[in-house]
């Protein structure tokens, strides 16, 4: 058995053989072709297979999806790409599936060592392009329709043309060796509830080989022993009997989520793409509680157009059909460079010029996020939108009347995550309609510590006290002034959420794959119930005992 | 042989949608069209060699083309690169 340490990407555990796919896995025939003019002939309808392919996919995708695949197309049509590599075969009598490799090998190296990171990454789709010819020329299977058993998908990085074309049913989980969380592969694998670890640096593994992915603790185990294999499955089964008596329990659910004794507490989604939306739809939830606005952004070396970022508003609002959407308006800065902005570097990112201070300095980028969100908003629609990183009453009043200039019929918030804005909450629920509290970055700034140090982890206790007197804190300035929500990752934990109804939160916001036992952990709970639970949490000295307090007091 | 010189003036260069725009225009054409940029000539009908090219917002560059309806692929594709 071999153990190899990635990064967790979607949780869950699994265990299957092992389906590779990866460029790396290519057997690519070395032996001189008898006859050459017939391999180019090949090439050449392989590339137009591989071309029309794409183009299909194209037709069915939609925004950046589709102009990758329609420029993959473009690729695998290439005259320049298949005349050097027919030219391989033709002199050197090289196999056509290792002249094309080469042939894009040689494109791709340039485009990587351009400063551009556009062009970096156009350089990946050179080599899927060409990885798919060659695959086709030797016969290798090239897409999941192909596979036909239940498998753990093994690759060096999902090209995002067979992302989306993951299927829940034949793929038992995913190992890669590049990506993080935030990874498209990761994103989608966790909106369909496949376990996934990422990053794992390097994956070799034979056909041949089984494969326990554990996407909790992000470790993949590469023909597992016995004792670690009966263990994944027990937990797999296990997994799977929670979520079979969770769809049980959840049938006798109906509309919007209330306590036993009849409060309403909004269950909502966050999203980033629309994949996610419809797993949250799927399982219940009421709308979306936070809208991530930033992938439009990332990766572009020019502003998304108003028409673009418009059509990405439009596409959730048709999905949602009435429900509410709670938009954040970019929360970028020197934390997450965006190529177009040339922002300066800072030396504390994540305290520096970004979110809403960002918004301050750049107002016209934040004026062209509300044209645009202004443009897709139809009647009927609810559309709600927010400021990231708001410190003071005075930026908040700012974010407002630029939303109000805008002139769109809109509920205006700010997200709380600065602790000086926890100290105005009363201030700022004067003129805001809610406040959505960022559990995340809340907790990394009330400890200081940076969430993104493993050694600091402990810190990112959402149980710690000092975040649940927060919590009371915003939730009784606001009260009477502005609804409460929660985004963070907090509000996935039902025991959390229970103590945040029970202090006066109203709406909590998780990813998809939380929502349907958070639906019915509420459903099941009375007010009553959650406010002894916040009570007694709120005493505690300490996180252990917070979460310890809260389950006894909901027995 | 009618060539042409043309700024880039969008926001993107060639980088993005507008190099497979450009590409696909191009190849409509019989004719041979080259795209020029510091002495580094690509095909202008390969998407990769125009993305090779690695063409920004602001650089200069030269369109060539040779043959059949060479004077009408120079003026529609300079036009092209203006309205991208």
């Amino acid at each position: 058995m071999r153990t190899l340490q990635g990064t967790p990407g979607s949780p869950g555990v699994a265990v299957a053989p092992a389906w590779i796919f990866s460029r790396a896995a290519l057997d690519l025939p070395e032996e001189p072709v008898e006859d050459p003019d017939a391999e180019v002939e090949r090439l050449r309808d392989s590339a137009e297979q591989v071309a029309a392919d794409l183009d299909a996919r194209a037709a069915k995708a939609e925004g950046e999806l589709a102009e990758v695949l329609e420029a993959q197309a473009m690729m695998a049509r290439d005259p320049e790409m298949i005349d050097v590599a027919a030219e391989a075969v033709r002199k050197e009598r090289t196999p056509a599936a290792r002249a094309v490799v080469d042939a894009g090998e040689t494109y791709a190296e340039a485009l990587q060592s351009s400063e551009s990171e556009y062009m970096a990454a156009r350089a990946s789709d050179v080599r899927d392009v060409c990885a798919r010819i060659a695959r086709r020329l030797v016969g290798a299977d090239d897409t999941f329709s192909q596979m036909s058993q239940r498998s753990v998908v093994v690759a060096h990085e999902l090209p995002p043309a067979d992302v989306g074309e993951l299927n829940r049913d034949l793929v038992a989980g995913i190992a890669t060796a590049q990506g993080s969380r935030t990874s498209h592969t990761a994103i989608v694998a966790r909106a369909l509830g496949i376990p996934a670890v990422v990053g794992l640096g390097e994956v070799e593994v034979d056909p041949t080989d089984e494969i326990a992915v554990d996407g909790d603790s992000g470790q993949i185990f590469v023909q597992p022993d016995e004792k670690t294999r009966s263990e994944i499955e027990g937990r797999a089964a296990r997994a799977e009997d929670r979520r079979r008596h969770l769809i049980e329990r959840a049938a006798s659910l109906e509309g919007d989520t209330r306590t036993r004794d009849g409060h309403r507490i909004e269950v909502a989604v966050n999203v980033a793409t629309e994949v996610e939306l419809k797993a949250g739809l799927e399982a219940g939830a009421e709308g979306v509680g936070l809208f991530r606005t930033e992938l439009l952004y990332l990766d572009r070396t020019n502003a998304p157009s108003r028409a673009e970022q418009s059509e990405a508003v439009r596409s959730l609002l048709g999905l949602l059909d009435g429900k509410r959407l709670v938009i954040r308006t970019f929360d970028f800065g020197a934390d997450k460079p965006v190529p177009f902005l040339n922002l300066p570097s800072e030396e504390n990112p994540a305290m520096g010029v970004r979110g809403v201070r960002l918004a301050r300095d750049q107002p016209e980028l934040l004026d062209d996020q509300l044209a645009a969100i202004a443009d897709a908003a139809s009647s009927g629609d609810r559309i709600a939108i927010m400021a990231p990183m708001v410190a003071t009453a005075e930026e908040a009043r700012w974010f407002v009347e630029r939303v109000e200039r805008a002139e769109m019929e809109a509920e205006v918030g700010v997200m709380l995550e600065v602790p000086a804005a926890i100290f105005m909450a009363e201030e700022i629920a004067e003129v805001c309609d809610f406040l959505s509290i960022g559990t995340n970055d809340l907790t990394q700034y009330l400890f200081a510590a940076d969430r993104q140090n493993g050694r600091l982890g402990s810190f990112q206790d959402h149980f710690a006290p000092a975040l649940l007197r927060a919590v009371k804190t915003v939730c009784d300035a606001a009260d009477g002034r502005a609804w409460v929500g929660v985004c963070g990752e907090a509000a996935a934990d039902p025991l959390w959420a229970m103590v945040a109804a029970g202090l006066g939160v109203e709406e909590l916001s998780m990813g998809p794959e939380a929502v349907l036992e958070m639906r019915v952990s509420l459903s099941e709970s009375t007010m009553h119930g959650c406010r002894a639970a916040a009570d007694a949490a709120l005493q505690a000295s300490d996180a252990g005992g917070a979460r310890r307090a809260a389950e006894d007091a909901l027995g | 042989m009618p060539e042409q010189e043309v700024t880039l003036d969008n926001e993107v260069g060639l980088h993005a949608r507008p190099a497979a725009v450009f590409a696909k225009k191009a190849a409509s054409f019989d004719c041979d069209i080259k795209l020029v940029k510091d002495g580094n000539e690509a095909n202008a009908k390969s998407i990769m060699s125009v993305l090779k090219l690695d063409v920004t917002k602001g650089d200069a560059v030269t369109i060539r083309a040779e043959g059949d309806g060479a004077e009408e692929a120079l003026s529609d594709l300079v036009e092209l690169v203006g309205s991208l």
